[in-house]
């Protein structure tokens, strides 16, 4: 039977389950099991980073860096200056890249009156026009420092296979300059939308240097948390449902947020947008604010490159093995929240051991929350309205559930 | 005239080649005048139980639900595309073999976990494709080109030449020859313009097999520059499931 049961416009495979006659609700979640964690097991050092990336084709940067960052770790290997101000940009450009898909494919259409993305090129051809620049941005940043717009082909532990020329970057920088009222223009317009109103008590966590710090959605008097994302594990908790072939993930026992809207609450700068951290549904506005930034980030970041001698070395491992064992932890902002890649590899470099926490993980109990908390809001609505809203909510969130089976 | 009813799916994967179909931007506009997309779950709410000219699937049918639709699909479509790697070779999580999948069910979950995946396999293990646009993930021009072949009634071919072609064009220097590094480009399709190469990373031959490709002979020369183990490595990234590297390894 060929039915359309998921919910559209997501990345993978889910559904709300309610019960409406006792308004409650199950998100649940669908997507094959590839079983990564196994898979890595047996590989080389060197194909982490390459394996990773396929866990998700809408942020394989982060996948990339991350499983990166967990070998250096592993191995003891610090890279130079250029490496890290090259990952940072290819940061830059996942962020935007995934934004920019989410924001104009997947969201807009809720709001403007569209079903497919495209449609907008018939009802405001310009805007349509803005977002195509922006896409193109992204993959230009990805292509120049990551070799390819999906799946990075450049990078390797220690720094990278291949570095772009100055004349890359200069082009680059042509492009980025070239969108730079459309970055300004990105939150202007998804600052006017009349988001639903929605307020949950959720923590909200994001990475800062090396920590994790966790702020509350509501309790302004809650004293900000943090630990070191080093113990992450041991911080956040996943949790088995019978209705979920993902992990449902808590941050000590208490439903979490991560993403655009977390980092904007923790690092404070919103660019003057007003945003309310209660509100799920502003999670779409600090995706555009964020697309700004990262757009801002990126101009910075190549000037520093065109202005310095790039060092194409790639730094050696330090590490000796404990045990017969070197064993990592690498971590970064992914588009939506913190990404955490752990590594074990025996002395011959072989890997013996894998666990990844994807920001979707930790984000499933908080969408379950806010769906409920939606539901409890529209007790007297048509359950069709009140359907629209729940897979507008869980847009909102803009979950990967792919990233969140692996 | 009507235009043809196009469907397009995602089983278990990354959906990274759909991304790619985002990232064809302008010519993405182009090709929806030429189509009528009924369904897409990634794009769209728009959904059309069928029946389809076109169906493009993208992603490795892993559990009974996906396989189930796979054959549904089959039958109600004329023409049916794998898009990308994992749906025409089961890629990378192809690499998992089946007799594994329950000893990292109870490791990665629990003992008490109800899997739903059955194993991870190209579409044609279950029904007859018509074409596989190949890679991990595809390249836009090759989608393009398989997508106006279609639409000016032809059936899609690939070009015959090796990942090797697409080396000299991008002015790389040879892997195996100039570097004594493994490499799969001589029994690859081309059409990647042999990204990866260029990027510095190894070719693990997302874009399939090549006809005639002499598989055992690129064996014994890559066991002349490395181990056996790495050898195993570079044929199983992406060709775990692929019939040809299995029967060439013997």
């Amino acid at each position: 039977m060929i039915t359309n049961e998921f919910i559209a416009k997501i990345e993978g495979h889910g559904n709300l389950k309610i019960d409406w006659s006792k308004n409650s609700v199950n998100l649940g979640v669908h997507e094959g099991e590839r079983l990564f964690e196994g898979i890595l097991v047996g590989r080389s050092a060197e194909e982490a980073h390459w394996i990773t990336p396929r866990i998700c084709g809408v942020c394989p940067i982060a996948h990339n860096l991350a499983s990166v960052r967990a070998t250096e770790d592993a191995y003891g290997i610090k890279v130079n200056e250029t490496t890290k101000l090259l990952r940072d940009l290819m940061v830059c450009g996942q962020m935007i890249q995934s934004h920019v898909l989410h924001l104009f494919f997947l969201v807009l259409p809720d709001y403007v009156g569209i079903d497919r993305g495209t449609e907008l090129n018939q009802k405001d051809p310009k805007s349509f026009a803005k977002a195509l620049a922006l896409k193109k941005m992204g993959d230009e940043i990805a292509y120049t420092i990551a070799g390819r717009n999906v799946h990075p082909t450049t990078t390797t532990l220690g720094g990278f296979h291949k570095l772009p020329t100055k004349e890359d970057l200069k082009n680059l920088l042509a492009e980025l300059e070239k969108n730079k009222e459309t970055a300004t223009w990105v939150p202007q317009l998804f600052s006017k939308f009349d988001y639903p109103d929605l307020k949950v008590e959720l923590q909200l966590a994001a990475l800062v240097g090396d920590s994790i710090s966790v702020d509350s959605s509501t309790d302004k008097n809650q004293k900000r948390e943090m630990f070191p994302a080093k113990d992450y594990k041991k911080n956040i908790e996943e949790e088995l449902r019978d209705y979920s072939t993902a992990k449902f993930g808590k941050l000590k026992g208490r439903e979490m947020l991560v993403g655009s809207l977390a980092r904007l609450a923790i690092g404070g700068e919103t660019e003057g947008y007003k945003l309310d951290f209660a509100n799920p549904f502003h999670n779409n506005l600090a995706q555009a604010v964020e697309i700004f930034k990262y757009h801002k980030q990126a101009v910075e970041i190549v000037n520093k490159l065109l202005n310095m001698e790039m060092d194409a070395s790639i730094a050696s491992p330090t590490a000796v093995a404990e045990g017969g064992e070197y064993r990592g932890i690498g971590y970064v902002e992914a588009p939506r929240g913190g990404l955490y890649h752990e590594i074990h590899l025996d002395s011959s470099g072989t890997i013996v051991y894998a666990n990844i926490i994807t920001p979707t993980v930790q984000n499933l109990t908080s969408i379950e929350k806010s769906a409920q908390q939606m539901i409890n809001n529209t007790m007297g609505m048509s359950q069709k309205d009140r359907e629209r809203l729940l897979n507008m909510l869980v847009r909102a969130y803009d979950p990967c559930i792919t990233c969140s089976v692996h | 005239m009507t235009k043809p009813k196009v469907a397009i799916y995602d089983f278990t994967d990354c959906e990274g080649c759909e991304v790619k179909l985002v990232s064809l931007r302008e010519r993405l506009l182009l090709l929806e005048n030429k189509i009528d997309i009924v369904n897409w779950r990634l794009g769209q709410e728009r959904f059309d139980a069928g029946p389809y000219d076109v169906t493009i699937i993208e992603g490795t049918p892993i559990t009974d639900y996906e396989v189930d639709l796979l054959k549904d699909l089959r039958k109600n479509s004329k023409v049916l595309i794998a898009l990308g790697a994992c749906a025409a070779l089961a890629g990378v999580p192809g690499i998992m073999p089946e007799k594994d999948r329950k000893f990292w069910y109870e490791k990665i979950y629990t003992a008490q976990y109800r899997p739903r995946g059955v194993d991870a396999v190209p579409l044609s293990a279950y029904v007859p494709i018509d074409f596989a646009i190949h890679g991990c993930p595809v390249d836009e021009d090759e989608v393009v080109k398989a997508m106006e072949e279609l639409l000016s009634g032809k059936t899609p071919t690939y070009s015959g030449n090796s990942t090797c072609f697409d080396c000299k064009q991008a002015g790389n220097k040879c892997r195996i020859r100039d570097e004594e590094k493994p490499c799969l480009g001589p029994i690859t399709q081309a059409g990647c313009k042999a990204i990866c190469v260029t990027g510095g990373s190894p070719c693990y031959g997302c874009f399939g097999i090549r006809k005639e490709a002499n598989i055992s002979a690129l064996i014994k020369k890559l066991k002349t520059i490395t181990d056996e183990k790495t050898i195993e490595r570079y044929l199983t990234m992406f060709h775990s499931r692929t019939k040809e590297v299995n029967d060439g390894k013997k």
